[in-house]
């Protein structure tokens, strides 16, 4: 709370969102609003619409309906490739890793939006350009100590495990100074002691960071873990809002849910 | 020694070996150099674009060509000093460069592939046309550069030395291409390079990292138009006189062999490249006397020596795509990791 | 000065010829979603082999035209399964250069094997014209745009009715369930070089026919071609022959009325005047007048 007794304005306010192919309602009126520093994880089951919701976060789909305003400004002015610039640093499922490259070198990719300096700087390797190179590989190493990987800094990332590859991209994007951290399916593919790894990450993240971030995730258990809030999809409609012992103890999303099984951490 | 020293001594060694070597050689070798050493600078800008961006590009040929007319209006027509021509013949190049570069931002592919090869024909019909600047289909002169006394028409003398014609173009292109790889090093070391790779891997995933992906293709197109220029002016210049009819789409490919044999995204795979592509037919020309299948011209002989160094491009081509796409420098690198195994496991 | 009605024919001829062609891209990049930047080469190929066939073998030239074609088919497959079957699922780089190292081979190679004096392409027809209305309309000119036609006729019955017709388009729109539904890729690919190296000799054949001469650089046309295609889209066989019709008569009519009406675009505006097309279409729409945008994975 301020001084004036009112909450700070949600870094992601969804108001209405609706996304239709055609005839195929992927998504339909689903509204949630996102407070800074809080850890908000989306949850549903296949084809629930999670990964169309994800999908619009990041600017990849238009919606046709409703709005997305991201720290007071409508999303639907922001192209993909200005999502770095406007403090929003996402993750992919199927890994964006650039596979030739050393795990610093992907890491540094995420400082690029940062950058000044152009060829000329660059090319004539000045001292501007020296001393920016160096900031950058400083924040990288950072990144890399923070997530634990140190020691294959200089390895080349298509070799290494996918777990690995997992904690350099979450690396990658704490490299990147974003505002709000978009994950998709952190743990798709994950054996129970990689997700717990991963979980725990997360949460080092969160917590140490005070990030403001956004999950969408599948696996029940690591959601329940870590959200601090939960937003459940079904048939592209919103089922429930709420922390994840109101989450758990609903039965919309029980019923979603049946037949499912459920890890025991939750 | 320190790893520092046996490097700095390497260097030095490889510096003067350089250096010296013209005078070591005959008269056709020297020429062969000046040759390699000038297409390795060509080769060295397509890198950054194909290579090291992942651009296609069949259009080498254009820019090559536009350096060419550019110097040789500039420096012909004009009479400004190399000192002028040179460089503006890579601006020139590099401006227009600028406006092709655009056109990567729309295609993928072989669309761009495509768009590139009309480049070339769209740009040798210009050169046909542009009659003051190009000489028509007859062509033009182009003059030799004189820096001050140093005269490359008439050669240098200094002291009891006489630097020829040849070996001032040598060195002249030697200090040019030493320049050009010192740029691309610390380009490659750069933030630019980085944004380059990841253009070339994941062009999606990179714009959402916040790479301006826009801005570094058009930066790896002028780049490498530039020192197409560069290397086409000098080598128009070298060669006294050009027609628009060399500036084809065989020539864009010769420079796509370079790179690919030589290696790609690799300092000094475009110097390799070009050994090889320039070299090779070079050679082939120098014992066709001995080798009896050869024609040299001055008939006998069932193929002739540009085009059995064609075919057997053509052909090296397809080798190293299929079996080393890293190229000379990938086949060193696989041999030194080899030995370092073979080191490893023996006892 | 010729006739419009001239210019017209020329280009319909010249169109069927493009048509050819691009419909020898066309069968590639659909069964295999490759360019063949050495069609021009098999088409030169095809020309020489008949034309010697003719001039040198002393036969007919039916039957010589036969010979070249499946001459044309067979180095076509060579250079498939022997080269290409080995780079699939490589990048766009890779499978352009590899082409293009064919293209590179073929154009020294032809050469070297018949010798690069202009000659005739053999055909019987020479120069001879039919006079209709006061136009004359060479009958070499007739029977490419019939022998255009055959083929294309042809290949769409073929496409449409037959089982490796049906084999390619499978193949052509996902690899992975043409395999699982047990459609030989193999095979699929090596018919469409087959098919594209036959195409190639007919186009290559009658190209040649008067009033010009065979000589290496016939090779060149196909590169004429790539407006035909792109401005069609490489994926539709139609939107390509269409195109192929369309740029042969832009190229005739531009040859014929340029020089008159607008000599400052230079001499021979009418051989790059596709390519600026081609170029200006590619900047509005990147994947030609009917070519669909592949979809991209994040």
């Amino acid at each position: 709370m301020n001084p004036t007794g009112q909450s700070p304005p949600p870094v992601l306010d969804v108001v209405s969102l609706g996304l239709r192919f055609g005839a195929v309602a992927a998504l339909t009126d689903v509204s949630f609003s996102v407070a800074e520093g809080e850890l908000f994880a989306v949850i549903g089951p296949n084809g629930a619409g999670k990964t169309s919701l994800f999908n619009l976060l990041c600017r990849v789909y238009d919606p046709t309906a409703g709005r997305i305003v991201l720290n007071g400004l409508d999303m639907i002015d922001l192209r993909p490739h200005q999502l770095a610039g406007a403090g929003v640093a996402r993750t992919f499922q199927n890994l964006g890793l650039f596979r030739p490259l050393s795990v610093l070198d992907n890491v540094l990719v995420g400082r690029e939006h940062l950058m000044r300096c152009g060829t000329v700087r660059s090319g004539l390797s000045l001292p501007s350009a020296r001393r920016e190179e160096k900031a950058n590989h400083f924040a990288a190493l950072e990144a890399l100590e923070f997530v634990g990987l140190s020691d294959v800094a200089g390895r080349p990332v298509g070799l290494l495990p996918y777990g690995v590859q997992k904690r350099v991209e979450l690396a990658r994007a704490l490299v990147m100074e974003p505002r709000l951290l978009l994950l998709d399916e952190p743990v798709a593919g994950m054996s129970r002691s990689e997700r717990m790894e991963i979980a725990e990450l997360v949460r080092t993240i969160h917590g140490r960071r005070g990030l403001t971030i956004v999950l969408v995730e599948h696996d029940m258990g690591t959601v329940m873990s870590l959200a601090q809030r939960v937003l459940a999809l079904d048939f592209g409609r919103t089922i429930a809002v709420g922390t994840p012992a109101e989450i758990q103890a609903n039965d919309d999303v029980i019923r979603a849910y049946l037949g499912q099984a459920h890890e025991a951490s939750a | 020694m320190s790893r520092r020293q046996r490097r700095a001594l390497a260097v030095t060694v490889l510096v003067i070996a350089a250096v010296a070597l013209p005078f070591g050689v005959n008269a056709y070798w020297r020429a062969t150099f000046v040759f390699i050493l000038i297409a390795a600078l060509g080769a060295l800008g397509l890198d950054v674009l194909t290579g090291r961006t992942g651009q296609i590009s069949l259009g080498h040929a254009f820019f090559l060509g536009a350096g060419a007319y550019a110097g040789g209006y500039l420096g012909g027509n004009l009479h400004l000093n190399a000192v002028v021509w040179i460089p503006a013949a890579g601006v020139a190049a590099g401006i227009l460069g600028a406006l092709v570069g655009p056109t990567a931002l729309r295609l993928r592919g072989l669309y761009l592939a495509i768009v590139t090869i009309g480049l070339v024909f769209i740009g040798q019909h210009i050169f046909v046309n542009v009659t003051a600047i190009s000489g028509g289909p007859g062509g033009r002169a182009l003059p030799a550069p004189s820096f001050g006394p140093v005269n490359f028409a008439t050669g240098y003398s200094i002291g009891g030395l006489t630097i020829s014609h040849d070996e001032l173009y040598y060195l002249l292109a030697l200090l040019l291409l030493a320049l050009g790889m010192l740029y691309v090093r610390n380009l490659e070391r750069s933030h630019l390079g980085r944004a380059m790779a990841a253009v070339r891997e994941r062009e999606l995933a990179a714009a959402v990292l916040g790479v301006h992906v826009a801005r570094t293709k058009v930066t790896a197109f002028v780049i490498s138009s530039a020192m197409a220029g560069v290397a086409g002016a000098m080598y128009a210049s070298y060669l006294g006189f050009v027609v628009p009819t060399q500036w084809d789409l065989l020539l864009s490919i010769e420079y796509v062999v370079m790179i690919v044999v030589g290696g790609m995204a690799s300092l000094w795979g475009p110097l390799l490249g070009a050994v090889f592509v320039i070299g090779f037919p070079a050679l082939l020309q120098d014992v066709s006397g001995s080798l009896p299948f050869l024609s040299n011209g001055l008939g006998g002989g069932v193929i002739s020596v540009s085009d059995a160094s064609a075919v057997i491009y053509g052909g090296l081509l397809i080798v190293f795509l299929l079996i080393e796409p890293r190229g000379v420098v990938g086949l060193v690198t696989r041999l030194r990791t080899l030995a370092t195994r073979r080191r490893a496991a023996a006892p | 000065m010729r006739t419009f009605a001239q210019l017209l024919f020329s280009g319909l001829a010249l169109g069927a010829i493009y048509a050819l062609i691009a419909l020898g891209f066309t069968v590639i990049y659909r069964a295999s979603r490759v360019i063949n930047f050495a069609q021009g080469q098999l088409l030169a190929l095809g020309a020489f082999t008949t034309s010697w066939l003719v001039s040198s073998g002393k036969l007919p030239f039916w039957a010589a035209f036969v010979i070249g074609a499946l001459g044309t088919a067979a180095v076509a497959l060579v250079f498939q399964s022997g080269v290409l079957r080995f780079a699939l699922g490589r990048p766009d780089f890779t499978i352009v250069m590899l082409t293009l190292g064919l293209a590179t081979v073929l154009n020294s190679a032809i050469p070297t094997a018949f010798g690069d004096f202009p000659r005739t392409n053999g055909d019987p027809w020479g120069a001879s014209a039919a006079h209709i209305y006061g136009v004359a309309l060479p009958w070499v000119k007739i029977w490419t745009i019939v022998a255009a036609l055959v083929v294309l006729v042809g290949f769409f019955a073929f496409n449409r009715y037959s089982k490796y017709g049906l084999a390619m388009r499978g193949a052509a729109l996902d690899p992975e369930a043409a395999l699982a539904v047990g459609i030989p890729l193999r095979r699929v690919y090596a018919t469409a070089w087959v098919l594209a190296g036959v195409v190639a000799c007919v186009g290559g054949v009658f190209l040649a026919g008067y009033p010009n001469t065979l000589d290496p650089t016939v090779s060149n046309v196909a590169f004429l071609a790539f407006p035909a295609i792109i401005l069609g889209g490489i994926d539709s066989t139609t939107g390509a022959v269409l195109g192929g019709f369309v740029i042969g008569v832009v190229e005739e009519l531009t040859a014929g009325y340029q020089p008159q009406y607008a000599s400052w675009l230079g001499h021979n505006f009418y051989l790059v005047a596709p390519y600026v097309v081609m170029i200006a279409v590619l900047l509005v729409r990147p994947y030609g007048l009917f070519g669909t945008r592949p979809a991209e994975r994040l």
